[in-house]
Formats: structure tokens, C-alpha cells, sequence
């Protein structure tokens, strides 16, 4: 009976929207880094522990107020107890795991045992609360029993929290764990040493240096020498504690600078990553930012003239380490990986964001499996690809790029203008470059919204030496030229004017108003 | 046979579209180049005068027959090669309108310092027309259109001819939205030969020998020209 009803609950549980969003939610919080809002919950947290021991500290010499007590004890305990079960209970997921091996028994007509799934969730969730983070979370629950005053300096504890909001410690611990076995050498080393030595000055010395009366004081002794620390408080009276001093002096020379270097050494090895995660990290903050792949002439030409747009909102990725190198010396952004595979685009915050990939490199093949990745990711991305001919930007559209660029046919159709048509090719260079004199601009009617219901010549655009060229209609899309002046403005049309620099930017400020964006 | 002439120089598969599209206008298309295989290429692809000299040589440039109003276009695939010629040919005919393609910002100033009158950037036209895509997509849109062959919309330059019905009109004066096109702007011979915009806010007045750049569907640019007499 107990058991058909667990079933049941875990299926509600299961199916249970409300249930799913809320543990969603929590996840997100306490795990999820992508997540917009983690960082406050973060900061909130590290305050808390500053708090708390700022309390700590405080208390020891002044009496505290009866407020600030409450404050440790209560409120702080509650919301660290409140963190660490909702830990426990994001953890792993057990209606889940009930439905799953209900579904299997079923189709394999067995008997469903509710046990099983639930022995499995129980021994993730007693491993998850073995893990050193957990205990950490436990201890740091612990001040508020105040029978034991001891337990005060398990505050200390809540400091070791502050690891779990702070991503560079949490970095730094990761780069030492990948130097686990060379550190766990010399740790062995370091303890074999010291247990040797003290045994050794214990044996020589215990019946003629008054400082040592145990085996404790021996090793204490070993290990304050062999760190070079050497208080003085015990030092060796015979010749052969003097010659077992001398040889752990020397090997703890030799393993501190060998621990110096095993940590360097892994820093430097993974600096580069971790400065290439900050930047995708950074990055992904953002609301629309651009996607660069491929460091070649092209995007160097395009950074040069618009980086200053773009500020931190795009990232080069470049497969040849050397133009990363280069990208970086020239003061872009720029990461060494592979734009075509699918973790690499994957970790960018498709989803939240407004996302443009450039696929600028110079192989059309590239180019066009780039696109291919991004847009499997998500069909979100808006993808500008770059292509050496019409046939590979037939391809290049087919793949889903959503515009296509051709350096060499704007140049030919460039350079067709300037033989044929001289001045008109000064005119156009002038509008295509955007040079202040005249500007070829749009105005969104959904951001400029007192100009809707508006007749061109309402908007008095001639007075302010405008020009209209015309618009793009908010129902089809289509573009008209050369609208009639009494054509009046809808929402959603996309007026294209010309005019010098200043005419639009007060034309636009004019009539700028931000109206609801249809999606 | 035509008064000017257009030599291009370098031929590949690339630059096909501007040979093909040269051939069209109202010049005599050469094509120059210093390779076997370009040569067999333009002449594969239905090219009739193709010239295959060493570009290096002075005295074989010399004898090419080249006017002072003829247009040179440098199109080398090798832009060491395309800056030489371009020295060469501005030494050897000064006063020859030479336009050339670049590939970085460097050859553009080399090129700029060797004669070249105009420069076509490769990547930088591709730069502006992304950035544009980013930002003005409607407006790149329609430039697109403006600039490929096949599309209604063009661009058009239009001298006014002696005896128009635009002489002594001023620009304010005239209705050109009548005509369905849009003045984009002129050169005003009376006052500069600088390329004025009708938005600049200047009062100028339409005169005969003044260039007008307009845009509109190719039927109404014709229609407007032969409405003003061109």
C-alpha cells in the first residue's frame, strides 16, 4: 500500500510542473554558472560569512548586542541550514530515477522494486554529503549550538564557504588537481622524511635535550626544520642530531623548491585556458554579442574599423595558435579553439542571448560546416557566412547561413562602379563607408514611436534636409521606394533615410520612443 | 570599335565578373596578362584580346597604344606584382586613370603612393557591407540591389545635355518624386567640381554639363532621362 503510494507521489512529483521549475530554480542557484541571477545569490552569501565572522571577531573583546546575536545565530544558521538541504536535495533527482526503473520493470514485465531507486538516490545524496564541500556546509551550521562554545571557531568554517562563491579560488584548486600525483609524491616524501628525522633526533637525543621529551616533539622538530621555518625553540645538542638536522635542512630546500615549481608549472600550463574561460565566461553575460571565427585580413579589417562598436561584445575564435597569438598582441579577444565542433559553439549562451556568428575564415568548406554547427546549436544564432563564389553562397544559404558575403564580387561590382560610373562611385563609397557628409540610415518605428501614424510629409523631413528613400512595410516586409508623402507611418515599417550624420541622429532623437517589440 | 579603352590587368576565375561585365559597356576591353595559364583562361572564356606580355618590361607596356582618358585596372593576383605595375604604368602614362585592388590597408597606401586614383579594398568593402548587414539591414538591402545587374534598381549618373528643361531650374524647385526617382546628388559645375549631396542643404541650380546621381527602377531612370533630354 506504502509503496503504491510513494509510486504515485513520485509520479505526481514527475509530472508536477511546479515541482520541476522550483527544483529547476534551486539547481540554477546553487549550481548552474550560467545563470544570470547566481551571482547575487553568490554575493549575498559572501556577505552573510563576512558577517559571521566579522561577529566572530568582534565578540572576542567587546560584549555584542542582543540584535546581532540573533542575527548569527537565527537568521545566518537558517539560511545556511535552508542551503545546505536544498544542496542535498538537487542533488540527484529521485522520482526520476522511480519512473525510469518503474518504466524498465514494466516493459520487461518484472516486479517493480520502489527500493532499489530510492537505495540509489539515498547512497548519491550520503556521497554527496561525504564530499569535503558538503562537510564544509555542515560545520559551517554548527556555531549556532551554543552549549559548546567551541563550536564558535567552526565559523572559521564558514570562511571555507567563501570557496564555493568564488570561482578564482575555486580555479586555483582546480589547476593544483591536475598536479594530484606529482603533489601527493612530494606530500608522501615530505611525511616519510619527517617521521624518519624525528624518529631519528628522538633516538639520538631524547635522553640529552631537555626540549624533547616525546616522539610528538621530535616531529615537530623535523618538520619546523625541514620547512625552514626553524622556530629555535628545539634545536639539536649532539653531533648526530646536528648531521640529521643538516640533511633534512638540505631536502627541504630542494622540496619546497620543487613543490614552487610543480605549481608554477601548472599555472603556466593552464593560464591560457583559464584566461580563455574568463572570456567566454565574460562574454556570455552579455546580452548580444558577436562570434568571430576565423582570424584572418577580413575580420582584422572589420575589428579595425568597428571594434570600438563592439566593445567587449565579441570573441575571435582561431584554430592556428600563431594568428591567435597575433589577434591577442593586437589587443583583441581572440581564443585558441575549433569553431566547427560543437562544444566549442555549445558553451556560448545561445539561448538568453541575441547571438551573431561570423564565419569569416578564408576556406569556403570551413566556412560553411561553421554554419552548419551554429545553427544546429540553435537556430537563434544569426549566422553572416563569407564565400569565394555564388555557388558556394547557394550552399552557404541552403546550410542556413542567413546572410552571405562576397569580398571578391562587392569588390568587382566596386570597381565595375568606378570605371563606369565615376561620381556615382564617390557617392556611393561616401554612403557605404558612413561618412558623416551622407549616411544611408534606418529608423525602427518600434523605437522611434512618435513618428507611427505620421504622414512623411508630417515628419517634415525635408526642413531637416532628410530624404526619404523609402520604407520597409511592417506587413510583408517589402520594400518600397520613393513612398508618397502622404503615406502614413504604421508600426513596425522601417523608415530608410539619407542625410548628413547630424540630420538623422536629431531626427532620430526627435521622434525616439520605444513601443512594444512584436516578436 | 569605341574612342576609350579599358585594359585589365591579371585574370583569373575571380575576376571574370568584372571582364564579362566591361565587355558590356560602351569600351574596348584588353586583357593584359603575364602568365600562360591566364591567357588560355581568357581566351577559354570567350575573350578576344588578350595581350600576354611580361608586365615588367617598360617597353612592351609602352608599346600598348594607351590614351591619356583610358582606364587601367590593376588586378594582379600577386599584390608585389600589382603595386609595380601600377608604378610602372603611372610613370609611363601619367595622366591614365588607374584603378587597382588592394587586400590590406598596407598595398592600399603603397598603391595609393605608386599613382593608383582609386583603390578598391577587398576586405574593407566586405568589412563596411557586415558591419552595415549588423546594423542597417534594410539600407544594405537595398544597395545590394542598387549595385547587382539583374535588380530593377539602379544607380544612375545623367549629364544634362544642352537644351534640357532642367537648364536655370533650381534643385528646390523641381519635382523629381513626379518622376519616380530620387536625386542622390550632383556635381554643380558652376560652383565646384566636388561631388555635392542633395542633403548637404546647399541651393544649387541645375545647369547644362552639371552630372545628376539618381536612383530608381531602371524604366522610370530612362523614362526621366529622356525627359530631360539626355
Amino acid at each position: 500500500m506504502l509503496k503504491k503510494l510513494l509510486t504515485q507521489f513520485a509520479f505526481f512529483l514527475h509530472t508536477s510542473k511546479f515541482y520541476n521549475r522550483s527544483k529547476k530554480r534551486a539547481s540554477d542557484f546553487l549550481l548552474n554558472s550560467d545563470y544570470l541571477y547566481k551571482k547575487y545569490f553568490d554575493i549575498f552569501m559572501i556577505l552573510l560569512i563576512i558577517s559571521s565572522v566579522a561577529i566572530l571577531v568582534y565578540e572576542v573583546k567587546n560584549p555584542v548586542p542582543v540584535w546581532v546575536d540573533f542575527f548569527d545565530i537565527y537568521l545566518v544558521t537558517t539560511i545556511f541550514s535552508l542551503e545546505y538541504l536544498a544542496r542535498i536535495w538537487v542533488h540527484n533527482c529521485w522520482h526520476s530515477e522511480v519512473v525510469r526503473e518503474y518504466g524498465d520493470a514494466k516493459f520487461l514485465n518484472k516486479k517493480f522494486n520502489l527500493w532499489s531507486p530510492t537505495k540509489k538516490i539515498l547512497r548519491g545524496k550520503l556521497s554527496y554529503m561525504a564530499s569535503p564541500t558538503a562537510i564544509i556546509d555542515l560545520l559551517a551550521i554548527l556555531p549556532a549550538y551554543r552549549p559548546l562554545r567551541v563550536l564558535r571557531i567552526f565559523v572559521l568554517f564558514r570562511v571555507f564557504k567563501l570557496l564555493r562563491y568564488t570561482k578564482s579560488i575555486n580555479q586555483f584548486l582546480g589547476v593544483l588537481g591536475s598536479k594530484k600525483f606529482e603533489l601527493y609524491t612530494l606530500l608522501f616524501l615530505l611525511v616519510f622524511i619527517t617521521v624518519t628525522a624525528g624518529i631519528a633526533i628522538y633516538v639520538f637525543e631524547e635522553k640529552s635535550n631537555d626540549n624533547i621529551n616525546s616522539l610528538f616533539d621530535a616531529l615537530y622538530w623535523a618538520l619546523i626544520t625541514i620547512s625552514t621555518v626553524g622556530y629555535g625553540d628545539i634545536s639539536p645538542v649532539t653531533s648526530e642530531g646536528r648531521v640529521v638536522s643538516m640533511l633534512i635542512i638540505i631536502t627541504g630546500i630542494a622540496m619546497i623548491s620543487f613543490v614552487t615549481s610543480v605549481i608554477v608549472s601548472s599555472f603556466s600550463e593552464k593560464l591560457t585556458e583559464l584566461k580563455e574561460n574568463r572570456l567566454v565566461e565574460e562574454i556570455n553575460k552579455e546580452e548580444d554579442f558577436m562570434i568571430i571565427c576565423g582570424y584572418g585580413q577580413m575580420t582584422r579589417m572589420f575589428l579595425r574599423h568597428y571594434e570600438h562598436e563592439y566593445a567587449k561584445r565579441y570573441i575571435i575564435i582561431e584554430k592556428d595558435k600563431e594568428r591567435v597569438d597575433e589577434a591577442i598582441k593586437e589587443g583583441y579577444r581572440a581564443i585558441h579553439e575549433d569553431a566547427s565542433r560543437y562544444d566549442v559553439i555549445a558553451k556560448f549562451n545561445t539561448d538568453h542571448a541575441q547571438v551573431t556568428l561570423l564565419a569569416l575564415t578564408n576556406s569556403d568548406v570551413a566556412n560553411i560546416y561553421i554554419t552548419l554547427n551554429a545553427k544546429a546549436i540553435s537556430k537563434n544564432i544569426r549566422v553572416i557566412s563569407r564565400s569565394s563564389s555564388e555557388r558556394i553562397a547557394k550552399k552557404s544559404r541552403l546550410a542556413g547561413a542567413d546572410s552571405v558575403v562576397m569580398p571578391s564580387l562587392i569588390a568587382n561590382r566596386m570597381l565595375f562602379a568606378a570605371i563606369t560610373q565615376p561620381v556615382m562611385y564617390k557617392a556611393v563609397y561616401a554612403i557605404l563607408t558612413g561618412q558623416h557628409l551622407a549616411q544611408l540610415d534606418e529608423v525602427n518605428s518600434v523605437y522611434h514611436q512618435k513618428m507611427v501614424g505620421k504622414s512623411i510629409k508630417e515628419l517634415r523631413l525635408k526642413e531637416q534636409k532628410l530624404l526619404p528613400i523609402g520604407y520597409e512595410s511592417a506587413n510583408n516586409r517589402a520594400f518600397i521606394f520613393n513612398p508618397s508623402l502622404d503615406y502614413k507611418i504604421e508600426e513596425g515599417d522601417i523608415l530608410l533615410l539619407m542625410g548628413r550624420h547630424v540630420s538623422i541622429e536629431h531626427f532620430k532623437k526627435t521622434y525616439e520612443e520605444i513601443g512594444y517589440v512584436h516578436a | 570599335m569605341f574612342t576609350r579603352n579599358a585594359f585589365l590587368f591579371g585574370y583569373n576565375k575571380k575576376r571574370r565578373f568584372i571582364a564579362r561585365e566591361l565587355e558590356k559597356e560602351p569600351l574596348n576591353l584588353i586583357l593584359v596578362v603575364d602568365d600562360e595559364e591566364s591567357y588560355n583562361q581568357a581566351k577559354e572564356d570567350g575573350f578576344r584580346e588578350v595581350i600576354f606580355i611580361d608586365l615588367t618590361d617598360d617597353e612592351l607596356l609602352e608599346n600598348l597604344k594607351i590614351n591619356d582618358d583610358d582606364y587601367l585596372v590593376c588586378v594582379m593576383s600577386n599584390h608585389y606584382m600589382n603595386v609595380f605595375l601600377t608604378l610602372s604604368l603611372h610613370s609611363i602614362f601619367p595622366k591614365a586613370i588607374i584603378l587597382a585592388l588592394s587586400d590590406s590597408p598596407h598595398t592600399t597606401q603603397k598603391l595609393k603612393m605608386a599613382g593608383a586614383s582609386r583603390i578598391i579594398d577587398l576586405y574593407q568593402v566586405s568589412a563596411n557591407r557586415i558591419h552595415n548587414m549588423l546594423h542597417k539591414p534594410v539600407a544594405t538591402k537595398l544597395i545590394e540591389r542598387l549595385f547587382s545587374p539583374e535588380e530593377e534598381f539602379s544607380f544612375k549618373e545623367i549629364e544634362i545635355p544642352k537644351g534640357s528643361s532642367l537648364d536655370h531650374i533650381m534643385v528646390d524647385d523641381f519635382d523629381f518624386s513626379k518622376h519616380n526617382v530620387i536625386l542622390i546628388g550632383m556635381i554643380d559645375k558652376r560652383l565646384s567640381h566636388q561631388f555635392i549631396f542633395s542633403t548637404s542643404g546647399l541651393e544649387n541650380r541645375f545647369d547644362v554639363g552639371d552630372t545628376l546621381v539618381c536612383i530608381g527602377c531602371n524604366e522610370d531612370l530612362e523614362r526621366f532621362q529622356a525627359f530631360i533630354g539626355a
